[in-house]
């Protein structure tokens, strides 16, 4: 956009503007018909129409400014440009002479009518604001947006309310090239020649049309009969020697490596894979989660899954209507199948439900860590007491009373400790000396004895014995003859009621 | 004598406290190492033999230090420390082994008790009822008659230092009455006898029975675990005359020849919980019984009280006082260990001495009564063992009961005497115990 252009060109280019009249409505085709006409009035007019708004009186800007149809587009086009080329006004107007005192810029495409009337420095034109580079939001509150180049409070504009300013842009026509400048608070209009030049911008091209990027260089100067080179200084040294720099740049990093700030190790990635299936025993369970507890990992999938296991693993028809007879528990979940070739195989069913049910087991599971009672199984075993604290307790035969010959079912022990008495399925009852292991007596009967007692009374030596059906009382004849004497009496007075009770 | 050619040799000399004839020269000799008794008892017979040539080789037995020995002499010293350097001084006694055994007694039942205090006889009691007195193996000269249950226990009751004074004998039995019986000079030839006085006082089968050593009071033991003490001379205790009279003739079993006393208790000891199996009257106011309930109880006889008791954990069967100063006591009971304990030491319940060679209980012991060293056991396996105190073996062992042997004493000083379950009487003769 830098382009000079020399006053002659401005002047042709002007005659092109003047001849280009027309209205507003002609200015579709104006616009393509002039493209480069325009462009080069817009060239031309951004001088014009800059010194043109001013107070500046040029003769190029007033006779541009005299056409006010002609000039909308084009002052438009001056304006989008003076807005957005300050410093390519100021070059251009140091080339042309002209003034370059606006800061401003006028982008005023709305006023035309003032800048056509602005021959006068009594310009009512919008102000432009001067408060710089400041974040808007200060002036929210305000009434003011800023301050214009006198000091001056730029007050706010009545804005329409949405419903308004919705249906005015949907009938008009230009509502697409309009923009709201917030910093001036006004609508910019950007003529077709602006919004051109926008596209061009977005494709990366050069902004004017008439650029030709790849024009070939011409060099202000001419180097033909240039003789001495530029510069005649011998090569230096450094060019042919290990360069210092680089051996200056090469200890400073070998010293932050001694020093261990530069890392050679690649940073550990972290796996982007998480492995679907496998064992639990990674280390990963192991770390800081005390309280995470992972759910277990599915098992890969085995022959069974497979989708032409071999014969052996697929269930007969039997056994798949013996499953019927099984609780639902122990059901096998999964039963092999055979497919003979790929486009046979159907969709598996339970998909939906395995991943419910596996994302029930994440989340809805909960996984408590098992305390593990550390309890030594030897101390639930009851305390038997050691074998001494047991003693005496008996350990060897020493004394055998041997003359019974069926087995001893009851043995009953005087009181004294002196007797023994036995009886034994051979029908005998036999009383034992204990210390001596001597048979006193023995009584016969013909059936087996089941049970002997003494006479808890020491004073009488009865023995009682129960034989098959009948209990008896015997007198064992020991003691002394008063003692004989004594028992014979008892059981004999009593001999009367024994025998009527036993039978 | 014989130097062989061995690998040790010692020095040895031979000392004896016998008399003359057993002498040997007092010389060192030099022995070799791995002699046992045999070995050393013939070198000293062949020792004794050079001197006198009409010696009979008698075995002998070997003390070094005061310890029998039983092994070859290397092991002995070898366990006892002794350094095999110096001259070894060996004493040497005659060796504690029955020579002969007499002809069997044989009774009609089980031989339960017996007696060998005096010399001139040998009392034995039954379980036919009966007491017996025998001079020699086999010669029965009186039987007692009168219990009507089996005998437990006999004694003599001998007055101290008078011969040919009526001797009394009791027994005790198991119809729970000890009885009294005098042989005299003029009852000698007949055979029964009836006992002149009846002590009736038991509740329970008399076990045991002792007398004291000047003869006028005896003691027994019975299941009824009392004790008591009664006097042993001739006449009735007041209360009981009358009325025993009236049960004599009601009985009508009186003869002319002898009243039939009656006795009652003196005095009871009370203590024991279980069967009062021995006792022993060592001194005229102490007596030691031992019970079934696992003690052995020393009694002052005139207060009545116990004085002191050995707490073992096995009933006792039967108690000796002897020893040295008649002052240990040897008890065995239904372990197969010999016990022996020093009453005056302060720790009572730890044994002194114990001697585990018997396998079954054992039913009697008795000491020497002149040696310090010498007892004797009998126990339910059969045996009759000899020991010693000085070693832990048995010195001799006599198996001349096919059965339990249930009684066992000394008699003459040299002799055993044994009763047992076979029913015999067994007299082992020519101990050497001095």
């Amino acid at each position: 956009m830098g382009v000079s252009i020399p006053p002659k060109e401005a002047d042709r280019l002007k005659n092109i503007v003047d001849e280009n009249g027309g209205s507003s409505d002609e200015f579709d085709s104006e616009g393509e018909a002039s493209e480069g006409s325009e462009v080069s009035e817009v060239a031309t007019e951004e001088d014009g129409g800059s010194s043109g708004d001013e107070d500046a009186s040029t003769s190029d800007g007033s006779g541009l400014v005299d056409d006010e149809d002609e000039n909308e587009g084009s002052e438009e086009g001056a304006d989008a440009n003076g807005s957005s080329s300050d410093d390519e006004k100021a070059s251009a107007s140091v080339d042309d002479g002209l003034e370059s005192g606006e800061g401003s810029g006028d982008s005023d495409s709305e006023r035309s009518e003032v800048a056509e009337e602005s021959d006068s420095s009594e310009d009512e034109v919008a102000p432009r604001n001067t408060i710089g580079d400041v974040p808007l939001e200060w002036y929210k509150d305000e009434q003011h947006i800023g301050y214009d180049i006198k000091g001056k409070k730029i007050t706010k504009k009545e804005r329409q309310d949405k419903l308004d300013s919705f249906l005015a842009s949907v009938d008009d026509s230009k509502n697409w090239r309009k923009i709201y400048d917030d910093y001036n608070d006004e609508d910019v209009e950007l003529t077709k020649a602006e919004a051109k030049m926008i596209s061009r911008l977005l494709n990366g091209k050069a902004p004017h049309a008439d650029f030709d990027p790849y024009a070939p260089y011409v060099d202000w100067f001419k180097w033909d009969d240039a003789i001495h080179p530029l510069s005649n200084a011998p090569e230096p040294k450094r060019r042919f020697i290990p360069s210092k720099w680089e051996a200056k740049k090469v200890v400073k990093y070998v010293r932050a490596i001694r020093k261990g700030l530069i890392k050679f190790e690649k940073p550990k990635e972290e796996p982007r894979f998480y492995m679907l299936w496998g064992d639990d025993s990674g280390a990963a369970d192991k770390t800081n989660h005390l309280s995470y507890i992972p759910a277990p990992k599915p098992k890969l999938p085995g022959h069974e899954e497979s989708y032409n296991p071999s014969l052996e693993y697929i269930p007969t028809q039997e056994e798949i209507n013996s499953y019927q007879l099984m609780y639902e528990e122990d059901r096998p979940k999964f039963i092999p199948k055979r497919f003979t070739s790929m486009r046979s195989i159907p969709a598996y069913e339970d998909a939906v439900k395995d991943s419910f049910e596996r994302c029930l087991d994440l989340y809805l599971c909960p996984r408590v860590r098992k305390k593990r009672i550390n309890i030594d199984p030897e101390s639930l075993k009851p305390k038997l007491p050691s074998r001494k604290d047991l003693k005496p307790y008996p350990s060897t035969c020493y004394m055998e009373y041997i003359g019974h010959k069926g087995p001893v079912v009851s043995i009953s022990t005087e009181f004294s400790g002196e007797w023994i008495a036995s009886g034994s399925t051979d029908g005998t009852v036999r009383i034992w000396e204990v210390e001596s292991g001597r048979c006193r007596k023995v009584w016969e009967f013909d059936e087996a004895v089941q049970y002997v007692a003494w006479n808890p009374m020491p004073e009488f030596p009865i023995l009682a014995i129960s034989v098959g059906q009948d209990a008896y009382l015997l007198n064992t004849g020991l003691g002394n003859e008063e003692t004989q004497r004594k028992v014979g009496e008892l059981l004999h007075v009593e001999a009367a009621k024994v025998s009527d009770d036993s039978s | 004598m014989d130097v062989d050619m061995e690998e040790r040799q010692i020095q040895a000399r031979f000392v004896t406290k016998l008399n003359p004839p057993f002498k040997a020269p007092p010389s060192a000799i030099t022995i070799p190492a791995t002699v046992t008794r045999l070995g050393l008892s013939t070198i000293v017979n062949s020792l004794i033999k050079a001197g006198d040539p009409e010696w009979e080789t008698q075995p002998f037995d070997f003390l070094i230090d005061g310890e029998l020995v039983r092994m070859s002499l290397d092991r002995f010293l070898l366990a006892k420390g002794i350094s095999a350097e110096k001259t070894l001084e060996i004493e040497y006694i005659k060796a504690v082994v029955p020579r002969k055994e007499e002809e069997p007694s044989l009774h009609d039942d089980w031989v339960s008790a017996v007696d060998g205090s005096c010399s001139r006889f040998i009392l034995t009691g039954c379980y036919d009822g009966f007491g017996r007195v025998w001079k020699g193996a086999g010669v029965c000269t009186h039987i007692l008659e009168g219990h009507t249950d089996a005998i437990t226990s006999v004694s003599v009751i001998n007055p101290l230092g008078i011969i040919e004074q009526p001797l009394y004998y009791t027994s005790a039995s198991k119809d729970r009455t000890l009885r009294l019986w005098k042989v005299t000079g003029l009852t000698s030839s007949s055979l029964l006898i009836r006992p002149f006085k009846i002590l009736r006082g038991h509740n329970a089968s008399v076990g045991s029975v002792a007398a004291q050593g000047s003869g006028s009071m005896i003691c027994s033991g019975s299941w009824d675990c009392r004790v008591n003490l009664w006097q042993t001379d001739e006449s009735s205790a007041e209360g009981d005359s009358v009325s025993v009279k009236k049960r004599k003739t009601k009985n009508g079993t009186e003869e002319p020849q002898l009243e039939c006393f009656q006795g009652a208790p003196v005095s009871t000891l009370v203590g024991h919980t279980q069967q009062v199996s021995s006792l022993v009257w060592p001194e005229r106011d102490t007596i030691y019984s031992a019970s079934w309930d696992h003690t052995i109880r020393r009694w002052d006889a005139e207060t009545g009280k116990d004085v002191s008791s050995i707490i073992c954990g096995r009933p006792f069967n039967c108690l000796s006082v002897g020893g040295e100063g008649s002052t240990l006591v040897a008890a065995g009971g239904s372990t197969p260990i010999l016990r022996i304990w020093d009453p005056r030491k302060p720790g009572t319940s730890a044994p002194v001495y114990q001697f585990s060679s018997h396998t079954s209980w054992i039913s009697a012991c008795q000491w020497h009564s002149k040696s310090w060293f010498h007892l004797l056991s009998a126990s339910y396996d059969g045996k009759v063992m000899l020991w010693d105190l000085r070693t832990a073996w048995p010195v001799s062992v006599i198996e001349s009961h096919e059965d339990k042997v249930l009684c066992a004493d000394w008699w003459k000083e040299d002799c055993v005497i044994s009763g047992g379950r076979d029913s015999k009487l067994r007299i082992s003769s020519g101990v050497p115990v001095l």
